[in-house]
C-alpha cells in the first residue's frame, strides 16, 4: 500500500477530491462506512455507489454518534473506513483526536461555505456532505380555514393565536432540537429567546420524537411546528399539503464525511467520498424521501421545482449563526428546556393564560397601574435562571447531555434553577391575577 | 362512441354497484405515502404505539454493544438488510435487482433441501441455512452474492399486441462456504406490501376454509388449498395466512420470523440464531443471552403492521372502471382474488372487528403453473403453489415506489405482465385476458388501477 500522501497529491479531472473513483486502479473489494443516517437515505447511496463501482461492496455500520466515537477510538478504529453522518459536534472532536486523514477538496466545485456559514473543516480533515435548515412546518389550509396568517418569524410563535395548534420538540429527547433552539436563541437573544419559548410552549404540544414533530402537522394534530427542514420537505415531496417557512434569521447546518486515519480500504473509501460529493451523489439528495440540501452548487440546476437554494437564499436577514459556539450549548439548552418548560408545562399554561387574560382586559380597558403589573408578570414569566453572560461558562458542565458526567454539579445547579424558576413564576402568576379587573 | 360502448358492455355484464371501501378502515390518500397512514380511529395510546412501532420498523439496527441504544443492537451475525423498511420500501413492495451488476437488496432467497416430512417445514440447507444472508457483521463473512440475470421473450396477445415478459435466473456467487450443491432448492421472494394486514388477520379461519376447494368440487378449475403451518407460540399447526406461500400463521410470527431471518435478531418466538455448524465465525459472534428484540418491541412492530391502513379506491364510478370490475368477476379472476371478506373478532385491535373489506384475496394456495413455480415446497404448499396476494392498493404501487414491479420475484413490470404470467388454476382467466378486445383489456386494467 502506497502512502496516502502520495495518492492525495495526484490530481484527476472530474473528481471532487484529488483522487477517487475512475482512477484506473482497482478499488478494494469493500468499503466500511459508519453512519447514523436513516435507511431511506443510506439505501439509495449504497445502490448507486455499488452500481458505479462494481466489485466494491459498501458495508454499512449504523451507530449513534456516541457509539461511533467509541468505535473510532479503538486502536483499529473498528475497521471503519469512512465516517459519514449528521453529527455536528462529532467531527471536530474526532479530528482533534487524530481519527481522520486529510482530504484534498476542489473548492471551485465545493465551496465549503453555505449561507455565510463555513460548513467544512478549515483544516481539511472532513467535508460537508449536505446541509439542513431549521424552520416551521405549517398546514396552510388549516390556518386559512380559521383566518390565520402563516407564522413567518420565531417571534410569531409566541402569539396567542396558535393556542393548541403548535407542536415543539422536547430538547432533551429530539436530536435536532439542540441546534434548532440554539439557532432561535442566538437569533432572538438568550433571555428574550427563552421568554419566547416559554410563552410559545405554554399552549403547545411537546413531542419527544423528531419525526413525530412534522408528522403532527401532516396528520392534523397540530397546524404549526418547529423542525429541521428535511422532515417537512420530504412530507411536501410525498404529497402532503403542508408548507415550510424559514424565519429570516435561521441557519443551514451540515452533515459531514471523513476518511479514517487507519482506513483499511483507502481507495474504496476515497471512491465513496468522491461519490457522495459528486454531481450524481449530490443530486440524490433531491430524492423525495431524502430532501436535504446539496453542498455542490452546480447540482441545483437539477433541483425539483420549488427548491430553495441555500447558496442564493433571498429574504434572509443579515445574520450569521455561530455554529461553533452553539455546539457546546446543546446540553445546557436541553437541561434548561427540561426545567423551564417540560417539567412545568401545566404551570406554564396557567401562568401564560393568566397573563394573556390580563393583557386582553387591559386592551379592552386601559389601566396604567394594571399595565405595570402585567409587564412585570411577563418579565418574570420569561425568567431564565442562566444569564446570557454565563452560558459559555456553564455549557461544558452539560455538554454530554446523555452522560452522567458532573452529576453532583449538574444536580446542584438544576436544584437552584428550579427554586428560582418556581419563585419567579409564582410571583408572575400572582401579579397577573392581581392585574385582572375584579368582577 | 367509446363511452357508449363501455356503458353497453357494462349493461351486458350486469354490473352492480361498485365495491367501496369501508370508510372506517381506509384512508383517502394517493401520494407516495399512500401505504404509510394509520387506520382511522386509533385512540391516543394506539396512535402512540403505532408511531413507536413505525420508528422500530424504520430503524437501522446496529451491531452491539451499544452504550447509547442497547435496545437497538443485535443485528446479525448474518443478515439480508439492516432495517424492515429497507425491503418493504415505504411499506410497499421491494425492488428486484436490475442485472448482474446489481445485488438483491429488497428481495431474498429462501433455501432448502429435499427430504422434509410431507406437509412440514422445508428442511434448511445444511451449510447455508434456510435463507441466503449476503451480509455479515464485522468478522463474519456474508454468505455470498445474489444476483438475477434477466431473459426476455415477447408474448403476443390475440389482437397482435406484443408484451415483453422477463424471467429471472438466480445466480449465487462468491459463496463463503463453497457450493450449495445440486440438490438445493431456492425461491426468490420480493418483499410484499404490508398494508391491511391486521384486517386479513381478523378474517375468521372458518371463513377462509369455506373458500377452499382442494378437490375442485365445483368444477371451475380453481381449487384453493389452505396451508397448515407451525404456530410457534401455540406449539401446534395452524392456518397459514401471511407470507408469499402463506407459511406464517400470525402477524406476530411473520414479523418475528422476518426479524430473525432478514436481520438476525432473536426474539422469544425465535430465540436461537440460524448459524449452522459450518458457519464457525457466525457461531463465534453469537453473544449474550435473551432475545435481542424484546416482546414489547415485537408487539409495537406488530401493532404498526396490524394498523397500517389501506388507501381508498379511486375512480370507482368511472364507467371504464366499472366495466373492468365486471370483467374481473366474469372471467374468473375473482375466484381466487376474492373481492369481499368479513372480519371477525379482533381483540388485539378492536377497530378491525366486524368490517366488510375488499382485499381481493382468499389467502389460499393456488397452483400458478410452471412459469411461476419455484419448485420449493413450504409446509402444504407445493413448488407450483402461491398464496393469492391481496390486490388492494395495487393501483398506487407506481405512486409509492421508485420502480413498480409485481409478482413474487418482481419479474412483472406492469399488471398486464403479471396477468400473463398466471398459469395453472389461473390459466383460463389469463387466456381470457389474452383474447380480450383491447377496450375490455383497458377496462380491466383501469379497474386494477383503481384498487
Amino acid at each position: 500500500m502506497r502512502p496516502i500522501s502520495c495518492r492525495i497529491a495526484a490530481p484527476l479531472l472530474g473528481s471532487v477530491l484529488m483522487l477517487g473513483s475512475g482512477t484506473g486502479w482497482a478499488l478494494e473489494d469493500r468499503v466500511v462506512v459508519m453512519t447514523s443516517y436513516p435507511d431511506e437515505l443510506v439505501q439509495r447511496y449504497e445502490q448507486a455507489f455499488e452500481r458505479a463501482n462494481p466489485g466494491t461492496d459498501l458495508q454499512i455500520l449504523w451507530k449513534p454518534s456516541r457509539d461511533a466515537a467509541v468505535e473510532l477510538a479503538k486502536p483499529d478504529q473498528g475497521g471503519i473506513d469512512v465516517y459519514w453522518t449528521p453529527s455536528l459536534g462529532s467531527f471536530p472532536r474526532m479530528r482533534d483526536a487524530g481519527a481522520f486523514r486529510p482530504l484534498a477538496v476542489d473548492r471551485a466545485v465545493l465551496p465549503g461555505v453555505v449561507d455565510g456559514q463555513f460548513v467544512s473543516d478549515r483544516q481539511g480533515f472532513f467535508e460537508a456532505f449536505e446541509v439542513a435548515g431549521y424552520g416551521l412546518i405549517v398546514n396552510p389550509a388549516a390556518l386559512a380555514r380559521d383566518g390565520l396568517p402563516q407564522p413567518a418569524t420565531w417571534r410569531d410563535l409566541a402569539a396567542t393565536r396558535w393556542r393548541g395548534r403548535l407542536a415543539l420538540p422536547i430538547a432533551g429527547q429530539v436530536g435536532f432540537s439542540g441546534a434548532l433552539y440554539d439557532i432561535l436563541l442566538q437569533a432572538e437573544g438568550w433571555e428574550a429567546g427563552w421568554a419566547l419559548l416559554g410563552e410559545a410552549a405554554a399552549d403547545a404540544t411537546l413531542i419527544g420524537s423528531g419525526g413525530q414533530v412534522s408528522e403532527s402537522v401532516v396528520n392534523g394534530e397540530a397546524d404549526v411546528a418547529v423542525t429541521v427542514d428535511f422532515f417537512a420537505r420530504s412530507a411536501i415531496a410525498n404529497g402532503h399539503p403542508v408548507a415550510l417557512v424559514y424565519p429570516p434569521r435561521t441557519a443551514f447546518l451540515p452533515a459531514q464525511v471523513a476518511i479514517t486515519r487507519g482506513a483499511l480500504h483507502p481507495d474504496a473509501a476515497r471512491a465513496f467520498v468522491d461519490f457522495v460529493l459528486s454531481a450524481p451523489g449530490q443530486a440524490l439528495l433531491f430524492h423525495p424521501d431524502i430532501r436535504r440540501y446539496p453542498v455542490r452548487p452546480a447540482v441545483y440546476a437539477q433541483a425539483p421545482a420549488g427548491t430553495i437554494n441555500p447558496f442564493q437564499r433571498t429574504g434572509a436577514e443579515s445574520y450569521t449563526y455561530d455554529m461553533e459556539a452553539g455546539l457546546g450549548r446543546h446540553g445546557l439548552i436541553a437541561s434548561l428546556f427540561e426545567k423551564l418548560i417540560a417539567e412545568r408545562h401545566d404551570r406554564l399554561k396557567a401562568l401564560w393564560g393568566a397573563i394573556h387574560a390580563a393583557e386582553a382586559a387591559l386592551a379592552a380597558k386601559p389601566d396604567p397601574e394594571r399595565a405595570v403589573l402585567v409587564a412585570r408578570a411577563r418579565l418574570l414569566a420569561g425568567f431564565v435562571p442562566v444569564a446570557g453572560g454565563d452560558v459559555d461558562r456553564l455549557a461544558p458542565t452539560f455538554q454530554e447531555r446523555r452522560s452522567n458526567r458532573n452529576p453532583e454539579e449538574r444536580a446542584a445547579l438544576q436544584k437552584d434553577w428550579s427554586a428560582r424558576v418556581d419563585a419567579a413564576q409564582a410571583e408572575a402568576l400572582d401579579l397577573a391575577r392581581r392585574a385582572l379587573p375584579t368582577p | 362512441m367509446m363511452r357508449r360502448a363501455v356503458l353497453l358492455a357494462a349493461a351486458l355484464l350486469g354490473i352492480s354497484a361498485p365495491l367501496r371501501a369501508d370508510e372506517a378502515v381506509t384512508v383517502p390518500i394517493q401520494g407516495r405515502d399512500a401505504f404509510s397512514r394509520p387506520l382511522p380511529g386509533l385512540d391516543p395510546a394506539q396512535r402512540a404505539a403505532f408511531h413507536a412501532g413505525r420508528s422500530l420498523f424504520q430503524q437501522v439496527w446496529t451491531v452491539g454493544p451499544s452504550e447509547v441504544r442497547p435496545d437497538l443492537d443485535g443485528l446479525g451475525p448474518l443478515s439480508n438488510r439492516q432495517s424492515c423498511i429497507a425491503c418493504h420500501v415505504k411499506n410497499g413492495r421491494g425492488e428486484p435487482p436490475e442485472g448482474e451488476g446489481d445485488v438483491l437488496r429488497s428481495t431474498l432467497v429462501r433455501l432448502s433441501v429435499p427430504g422434509g416430512k410431507p406437509g412440514g417445514a422445508p428442511p434448511p440447507h445444511p451449510v447455508y441455512g434456510d435463507q441466503f444472508n449476503p451480509d455479515g457483521i464485522p468478522g463474519v463473512p456474508g454468505e455470498g452474492r445474489a444476483t438475477l440475470i434477466w431473459s426476455e421473450r415477447v408474448e403476443r396477445l390475440a389482437d397482435g399486441t406484443p408484451v415483453a415478459l422477463r424471467q429471472p435466473e438466480l445466480r449465487l456467487s462468491d459463496l463463503a462456504h463453497g457450493p450449495l450443491g445440486s440438490e438445493v432448492m431456492t425461491s426468490v421472494r420480493m418483499a410484499p406490501p404490508i398494508i391491511g394486514l391486521g384486517l386479513l388477520e381478523a378474517v375468521s379461519e372458518s371463513d377462509l376454509l369455506a373458500l377452499a376447494d382442494p378437490d375442485d368440487r365445483d368444477g371451475d378449475g380453481v381449487r384453493g388449498r389452505a396451508n397448515l403451518v407451525w404456530d410457534a407460540a401455540r406449539g401446534a399447526f395452524a392456518l397459514g395466512r401471511f407470507g408469499l406461500k402463506a407459511n406464517q400463521p400470525s402477524l406476530r410470527q411473520q414479523n418475528a420470523g422476518a426479524f430473525d431471518g432478514d436481520l438476525g435478531l432473536t426474539s422469544t418466538l425465535f430465540p436461537r440464531h440460524g448459524c449452522t455448524a459450518a458457519q464457525t465465525a457466525c457461531l463465534a459472534a453469537v453473544a449474550g443471552v435473551g432475545p435481542e428484540l424484546d416482546d414489547e418491541q415485537l408487539d409495537l412492530v406488530t401493532l404498526y403492521t396490524r394498523a397500517l391502513a389501506v388507501p381508498e379506491r379511486r375512480d370507482v364510478d368511472d364507467p371504464l372502471v366499472r366495466v373492468g370490475e365486471g370483467l374481473f368477476a366474469a372471467i374468473g379472476c375473482a375466484a381466487c382474488h376474492t373481492p369481499t371478506l368479513r372480519t371477525g373478532p379482533s381483540p388485539s385491535l378492536p377497530q378491525l372487528a366486524g368490517r366488510t373489506i375488499h382485499p381481493y384475496t382468499d389467502l389460499l394456495l393456488h397452483d400458478m403453473g410452471e412459469g411461476l413455480a419455484d419448485g420449493r415446497p413450504d409446509f402444504q404448499a407445493t413448488g407450483r403453489q402461491w398464496r393469492t396476494p391481496p390486490l388492494w392498493g395495487l393501483g398506487l404501487t407506481a405512486a409509492v415506489a421508485d420502480r413498480a414491479t409485481y409478482l413474487h420475484d418482481g419479474r412483472a413490470r406492469s399488471p398486464l405482465e403479471a396477468i400473463l404470467w398466471h398459469g395453472g388454476e389461473a390459466e383460463t382467466a389469463r387466456e381470457a385476458v389474452r383474447r380480450m378486445p383491447s377496450l375490455n383489456r383497458k377496462a380491466l386494467l383501469a379497474f386494477l388501477d383503481s384498487l
